[in-house]
């Protein structure tokens, strides 16, 4: 056992027992952590975007190259500050406008290629597919998969006939990815937990190299 | 209260303490239990194994903040020390502002250890705001993005980033993503317009999502929490590559002891309910 001489590991190690310290029941302790930690990490941001973003992207074009251009953004900028004043607050619509237009103008595109034009390729069966028996078998399954899918989301028509036990075999995929996705999310939690372990008693207590 | 009621109200307390035991224990006392690499593992190992140590730099986005460390940064970590142990030159950059710091962190490590020379076989981009302008910027060019490093020297400098202008300099793009901004913006923005190849490193809890990236080729492989890390290192320690650490594949037998009893209480809590039910 080799405990750690170090302040920082410390303290980190002392608020990792005052957040888990919740397990037990709310108390002052991790009322603490948790206020501590909320608002070290709004300074922290505060602090990071401005010597990031504002400084390297706006104060030192417009200010110290004279890059003019850069009032705009500048000006688009300010206008989020009028939020706060109810006089001319409606204001903030037009760099919201602006981010808005960007971004749809920019996203729906690049979701439209990479979200449907690609992923229809990915579920159609092609001859190249089938050169492997497993890797056919697969494709196939995951055509029935998507069809049966989007059968259950299609409720345009009384699920009845043919439609019923498509739609039926949709809800066994969907489960399936729900319970994918929650055993994923489970062996998420643990690695954390195992993380903050390995650092207590690693870093901290020197149990573990 | 009867069996049935008793199995169905076990204390949170204790369900904490067994799994926080089932972690420790195998923390200490390593059981060395076998780790298997899954093919969308492998398929990213190899993309970059297929690399010549001469080949175009390897593109590494850090995408992640300290909560996720303990499932991506092994990953991170285990990247740089496969593209040194090949000779493969890196370039990394952050889409969160926090990355930056993790980036930073394992660069001061891992170069060191193969005597690596910044600006000859790796150069720090440093972080920058708005992802996807960032990512559509570099398909342009890479220094009207990042006209300097993160340490201010100018790309025209570096004999690394000097003859580099866009995606057709670079063999491999790989995100070690914890959310958004992260794979899905490079893929997005990238991948979809500039057709470069993707690799991915995603936390656990967005592994499922990235599989029909995966089966339609957008993605080269994907690295998934922390059990792709430990895969990911263990198939580099199998090709005889050093390792600067192997934090992943330490953890990966308190990951199979905690999964084992949440399986178990799943099970327990189940049979308590069916019994009840039956009762009813």
């Amino acid at each position: 056992m080799n405990i750690s001489t170090d302040i920082l590991v410390w303290i980190s190690s002392l608020l990792t027992l005052f957040i888990f310290s919740f397990i037990f029941r709310d108390n002052p302790f991790y009322r603490f952590a948790e206020h501590l930690f909320v608002g070290t990490s709004a300074g922290y941001f505060i602090a990071l975007s401005y010597h990031n973003v504002v400084y390297p992207n706006l104060i030192v074009p417009l200010f110290k190259e004279g890059q003019f251009l850069y009032v705009i953004p500048l000006i688009l900028g300010i206008l989020y500050i009028t939020r706060f004043i109810p006089q001319i607050s409606w204001l903030v619509r037009i760099p919201i406008a602006f981010l808005l237009g960007w971004g749809s103008g920019v996203a729906i595109p690049a979701a439209l290629q990479a979200d449907v034009v690609k992923q229809i390729q990915g579920t159609m069966l092609t001859r190249s597919v089938f050169q492997r028996w497993d890797n056919g078998l697969w494709a196939t399954i995951i055509l029935i998969g998507v069809v049966a899918t989007l059968l259950f989301f299609f409720f345009s028509r009384e699920r009845k006939g043919v439609i019923k036990p498509i739609a039926n075999l949709g809800i066994i995929f969907i489960m399936l990815g729900f319970g994918a996705s929650f055993g994923y999310t489970v062996m998420a939690r643990i690695s954390l937990l195992i993380g903050r372990f390995q650092f207590l008693l690693g870093d901290w207590l020197g149990i573990i190299k | 209260m009867n069996f049935a009621e008793r199995i169905t109200k076990i204390p949170r307390q204790i369900i904490y303490a067994v799994i926080a035991l089932a972690i420790i224990i195998p923390l200490i006392a390593p059981i060395g239990m076998a780790i298997n690499v899954m093919p969308q593992t492998q398929k990213l190992i190899d993309a970059i194994e297929s690399l010549p140590p001469d080949s175009k730099p390897v593109l590494i986005s850090c995408d992640f903040d300290p909560q996720s460390m303990p499932e991506l940064y092994p990953m991170l970590e285990a990247a740089l020390n496969h593209c040194f142990n090949k000779g493969i030159k890196v370039l990394v950059l952050a889409l969160w502002p926090q990355g930056a710091g993790m980036a930073e962190m394992a660069l001061k490590k891992v170069p060191e250890a193969y005597n690596r020379k910044y600006g000859e076989d790796y150069v720090f981009l440093g972080y920058k705001a708005g992802a996807a302008a960032v990512v559509l910027g570099l398909g342009d060019n890479f220094k009207n993005v990042f006209p300097a490093d993160y340490y201010n020297k100018p790309l025209d400098s570096l004999p690394l980033t000097a003859h580099i202008k866009n995606y057709n300099d670079i063999s491999l793009v790989i995100s070690f993503s914890a959310g958004d901004p992260g794979y899905r913006t490079w893929l997005l923005y990238g991948q979809a317009k500039f057709g470069f190849k993707l690799g991915t490193g995603v936390t656990a809890v967005s592994a499922a999502d990235t599989y029909p990236y995966l089966n339609s080729g957008q993605l080269t492989g994907v690295f998934a929490g922390m059990k792709g890390a430990a895969e990911y290192e263990t198939a580099l320690a199998k090709k005889g590559y050093t390792l600067t650490s192997r934090n992943a594949t330490k953890a990966m037998d308190a990951q199979s002891l905690g999964h084992f009893f949440i399986m178990v209480f799943i099970i327990i809590g189940n049979v308590g309910y069916f019994l009840i039910r039956r009762k009813k």
